[in-house]
Order: structure tokens, then C-alpha cells, then sequence
């Protein structure tokens, strides 16, 4: 009687049970990785370096995850998706926190990605000279109407006791055609993202330009953190800690001046449409704005800048009552 | 026909509010993801009288932009019959124009024409003169044979005559395409308020938007959906009686 299977078969039979075995033994650990989901509050480009980071050098993975990092933007809110399910962590600015806290959103803020906030003014200093907000005096300044640069710009108003009446404000929008044109002074824009676009297009037609940063005028205004619900902060308290140690560390990478080519080639890989002449500058930018010192512990939560955001939104009737913001802020201590 | 409209409109808002309220109680939502009806009530009383005001200016240019695609229509309609190059020109350029999403033009016209009225009626005339046009175009260059051979074999037809008689015999669909461009026409001014205005529904949706609220945006839709109404029952009623004055010599 004739074997069954013959060498050459046998041979075969066992590199396809070997591949079968292994294959789901891949798959078991990839199962393993628990599945996260995390909204940006923008798209992606230099601000969210450092989450792209931890998710393609592996830092994610190698606390046990597998986080699917999505882009945010004009009609995405990190936090309705906290509170819908769809995501487990997310980066909202600090008005957006107050605001969905004052409605009863059950939310805790982990980590502050910005210790400045990146919305500055931009101006032409031959033409509107500006040592100090008095001199907004009589100007034209752009604000987005419900946006934060209206609450801020009102902020630093009410600061220096300026009335709407003694300037004009300006309802902007994407299109900086009005600020080419001379007709508005004082433009918003983020300094890390549209500012070395905007300053190139200045530069090239020979125009001198500068920046208002609110901050060096008092105001602290918060802008990104990430957020997670209280919920999940308390029944998973592992996967909350892991996911910090892997994004905080991703982060620390990203803006280590000796990682500079390998965070430009991240956000290239994920941003194609941004020239990497503009991406180069835009790093520093954001390094500046996240890092103030070099020894600086990245994600670091200002108390004091989360109160005033609050007193500003009071002030300013954008929330009904307090918060206490400070009870919302890293109540596990990562 | 006016209280048939309201109430059909306001049984959908209704159910859709119900629908919300579902979601947000059985999912446990708090009043930042979809406000409660206590916080949709307040705001309603807040804001009813501004947003009304803003609703009407909306309404002012849509009807502008509706009136302003409805003459262009016509015009490149009756012009778009012929058989000749430039009627083949006019159709195959409108076919192609209509297929650019008006996202993509309004950058452009708003740079050139700023953020006033002027962009808000144009893209609102180019939200819903293609349909328009598209069937215009159609109705105009289809013939009556039976009714125009006569005038053909007797010489006497001329172009008005030729227009006069499609229009004629196509009245029901014309008043049809029309009011059913009328709804795009609003949603046109909205979204160019939307993209870059300062005035209008769709600004103010837009900075309720910035600040996450919802139920600013359901005063909103609710305002919006009762003009929008209103303005059918008008256009359908203007119809009505232009359909019973030409019926009138056709019957006898």
C-alpha cells in the first residue's frame, strides 16, 4: 500500500500548519493590543506632531495599544465623540472643556498641549505701529465672530479698559484677502500654522510684519489639551495611564531638537499638501509654544491660566456659573 | 394649502426633536452633545426675535438670487433651443459648469466681490439656477409638433411664438421646476453666509456652531423650514393663478 503523503507533502503540510499556528498566534497578539480611538482637535499638520509620533514609532503599541489617531477639524468635536462612544481620548481647547462642563459633560483634562496660546495677531508695523494694546485704539482688528480670538481680543479689551467703540472689529474668515488689501490692521492667525505661510507672502512682496501675542499682555487663554470622560478615567484606569506614558513620551521625542528630520518626515507622511519648506518652520514654532524652557515637563497643566480662562468666559457670559475648573484638571495625577 | 405646508413641516421638526431627545436620554448625552428641551425653550425665547430678523434677510436675497436664475434661465434657455453651434455650446457648457461644487467657487467670488450682498445673491442664483436651467433647456428645445407645424406650414412662426408655445404647453412642469429651485435658492444663501457674510441665517448658524450650540441651531432650523414654507405656498400660489388665467382661453 502506497503512503498517504509522500516527503515533498509532508514537507508542505507542515510549513501550512506552521504558517497556520503562527499566523494566529500574530493575530492573538494583535488582539492582545486594546483599541483606542483618539480625536485631534485639527488636521494634521505641525501641532499634532507628537501624537503622530507615539502612534508610528511605536509607542503606542509598546504600552500594550493600538490607537487610531483621527483628524480633527472645523465640525469635529473630540468632545461630543467622548461623550457618543466613537472616541475613548481627545484634544479640545479650553473654552470648548468650560463650555461642555457648564452643560454637564462629564469630562477630565489629562494633559495641556499649549502652554502659549498659538493665536496671535499678525500686523504691518510701518503701517500700525503696536507697542501696547492702547494702540489698537481706532484700528481694525479681525476677529471670528464665536470663535476664541473674539473672546480673547475681548479679554485684552476689557483688560486695558478699551470700549468696541473705540476700534472697529472685523468679521474674518479663511480668506486673508482684507489684510493683503490693507483694509484690516490686525489679522488672527496661529502663529505655529498660517503664520509662515502668511509671513512668505509678505516677505515676497517686501512688506515688514509682526505679531501681537496676547500673553505678553496678560491674557492666558488656554488652548489644546487632552481630555478624556471621567468615566473612562475611572473604570479603566490602566488604559488611561498607559496611553499618557505613550503620548507624553511621543510627544517629548517629536520636540527633541535632535529628532527634528524624523518629526518633519512624520508629519509629511501624514500631510502632503503642506511644502516641507513651511512644515520646517512651522516645528519651532510649535517646540516655542510647548515647551517655553528647555527642561520643561511637557504637558504641564497651568492652574492659574485654566482659572482665568474660566474668570474670561464668565466675564464675558459664555458659561452661565463656574466650573471649578480645577477639579477637572489631571484629578489622577498623570 | 398655506396651513397644509406649516403643518407638515412642523410634524418633521417635531419628530426630529423627538428623534434627539431619544438619543440623548437613552444614550445618557449631556446638554453639550444635544441640548434639552428646557435649554432648546430658553433659547428659543432668547433668540426667536434676532434670528427672525436674520431669517428674513436670508429669505430677502434667496427670493433676489430665485428671480435673478429664474430671468438667466430663461434667457439661456430660450437661447440654449436652438439647434444651431451656440444653442450645442450653451447646453454642454451648462452641463459641464453645473458638475463644480459652488465650495470650490466661492473662495473665488468672494475675493472678487467681497463678503456683501453681491456674493450672498450670486451664489444663491448659482446654487439654484442650474437645475433651473438644465430644465429650461429641456422644456425649451423640445417641440410641439402638432401646434407649431401649423404656424411653420403658414410662416408665421417666429421665436417668441415658438417660446410662447412650450412655455405654454410646459406650464405645469415650469411652475414645478420653479418652486422646487426655490428650497435652493435658500439653502444657496445660507451656505454663502455660511462660507463668508456677515449677516443672514447661516452666519449666525455658524457662530452658534463655533460655540458648540445646538439648540441655537434647532431655533435656527426651526425659523428657516416656517419661511422657507411660506415662500413655497407664495411661489405655488403665484402659480396657481397664472395656470387658471391661461386656462382659462385654452378651455374655451
Amino acid at each position: 500500500m502506497p503512503p498517504i503523503l509522500r516527503k515533498q507533502e509532508y514537507f508542505i503540510v507542515t510549513i501550512l500548519l506552521f504558517m497556520i499556528f503562527f499566523g494566529s498566534s500574530v493575530s492573538v497578539l494583535a488582539q492582545e493590543k486594546e483599541e483606542v480611538a483618539y480625536r485631534l482637535k485639527w488636521l494634521f499638520n505641525a501641532s499634532v506632531v507628537g501624537d503622530l509620533w507615539a502612534d508610528v514609532s511605536g509607542n503606542f503599541a509598546k504600552n500594550g495599544l493600538d490607537v487610531k489617531v483621527k483628524a480633527g477639524g472645523p465640525e469635529r468635536d473630540a468632545i461630543k465623540e467622548l461623550e457618543l462612544g466613537r472616541a475613548q481620548f481627545g484634544v479640545a481647547s479650553a473654552d470648548q472643556v468650560i463650555r461642555a462642563v457648564s452643560k454637564g459633560s462629564p469630562l477630565v483634562v489629562l494633559a495641556q498641549l499649549f502652554q502659549t496660546n498659538p493665536l496671535h495677531w499678525i500686523y504691518r508695523p510701518d503701517r500700525s505701529p503696536f507697542s501696547n494694546p492702547g494702540d489698537l485704539k481706532g484700528r481694525v482688528i479681525g476677529i471670528t465672530y464665536g470663535g476664541n480670538d473674539e473672546t480673547i481680543m475681548r479679554a485684552l479689551l476689557a483688560k486695558y479698559s478699551l470700549n468696541e467703540n473705540d476700534l472697529n472689529l472685523y468679521s474674518v474668515r479663511y480668506d486673508y484677502t482684507p489684510f493683503y488689501q490693507g483694509k484690516v490692521e490686525f489679522w488672527p492667525l496661529y502663529i505655529n500654522a498660517q503664520a509662515p505661510i502668511i509671513g512668505a507672502k509678505l516677505k515676497k512682496a517686501g512688506e515688514k510684519y509682526s505679531f501681537v501675542n496676547p500673553a505678553d499682555f496678560g491674557i492666558q487663554f488656554v488652548a489644546n489639551s487632552v481630555v478624556t470622560s471621567r468615566n473612562m478615567l475611572e473604570s479603566r484606569p490602566d488604559t488611561v495611564s498607559r496611553f499618557m506614558t505613550a503620548l507624553l513620551q511621543g510627544w517629548r521625542e517629536a520636540l527633541d531638537p535632535a529628532n527634528t528630520e524624523r518629526a518633519i518626515k512624520t508629519i509629511l507622511q501624514f500631510n502632503d499638501q503642506t511644502p516641507e519648506a513651511i512644515v520646517r518652520q512651522q516645528l519651532p514654532a510649535t517646540r516655542k509654544l510647548m515647551l517655553p524652557t528647555s527642561d520643561f515637563a511637557f504637558g504641564k497643566i497651568d492652574v492659574a491660566a485654566w482659572k482665568q480662562t474660566e474668570e474670561i468666559m464668565l466675564s464675558q457670559k459664555l458659561i452661565p456659573a463656574p466650573v471649578n475648573v480645577e477639579k477637572l484638571l489631571n484629578p489622577a495625577g498623570h | 394649502m398655506l396651513h397644509r405646508r406649516l403643518y407638515q413641516f412642523l410634524i418633521i421638526y417635531l419628530s426630529g426633536i423627538a428623534l434627539l431627545m431619544v438619543i440623548k436620554y437613552s444614550l445618557n448625552l449631556s446638554d453639550y452633545v444635544i441640548p434639552g428641551p428646557g435649554e432648546v425653550w430658553q433659547t428659543a425665547r432668547q433668540f426667536l426675535p434676532v434670528y427672525f430678523l436674520a431669517v428674513i434677510n436670508t429669505l430677502s436675497v434667496a427670493i433676489l438670487g430665485h428671480i435673478l436664475s429664474i430671468c438667466l434661465a430663461t434667457l439661456v434657455g430660450v437661447i440654449g433651443r436652438l439647434t444651431i453651434w451656440v444653442g450645442s455650446f450653451i447646453r454642454v457648457a451648462a452641463y459641464n459648469i453645473q458638475a463644480y461644487p459652488i465650495v470650490a467657487v466661492a473662495p473665488i467670488i468672494f475675493i472678487l466681490l467681497g463678503d456683501g450682498l453681491s456674493s450672498r445673491l450670486l451664489i444663491a442664483a448659482m446654487i439654484c439656477y442650474f437645475p433651473l436651467l438644465l430644465s429650461f433647456i429641456g422644456i425649451f428645445s423640445e417641440p410641439i409638433s402638432e401646434i407649431e407645424h401649423f404656424f411653420e406650414s403658414t410662416l408665421r412662426m417666429n421665436w417668441r411664438l415658438q417660446v410662447k408655445i412650450r412655455a405654454f404647453e410646459n406650464i405645469n412642469k415650469l411652475i414645478t421646476v420653479i418652486v422646487g429651485s426655490a428650497t435652493l435658492a435658500m439653502v444657496g444663501t445660507i451656505v454663502a453666509e455660511f462660507i463668508a457674510a456677515d449677516a443672514g441665517i447661516g452666519y449666525s448658524i455658524r457662530i452658534a456652531l463655533f460655540q458648540s450650540d445646538l439648540a441655537k441651531i434647532l431655533v435656527a432650523l426651526f425659523l428657516i423650514g416656517i419661511c422657507t414654507s411660506l415662500y413655497l405656498v407664495l411661489l405655488e400660489w403665484i402659480g396657481h393663478m397664472i395656470q387658471r388665467r391661461w386656462e382659462v382661453p385654452k378651455g374655451g
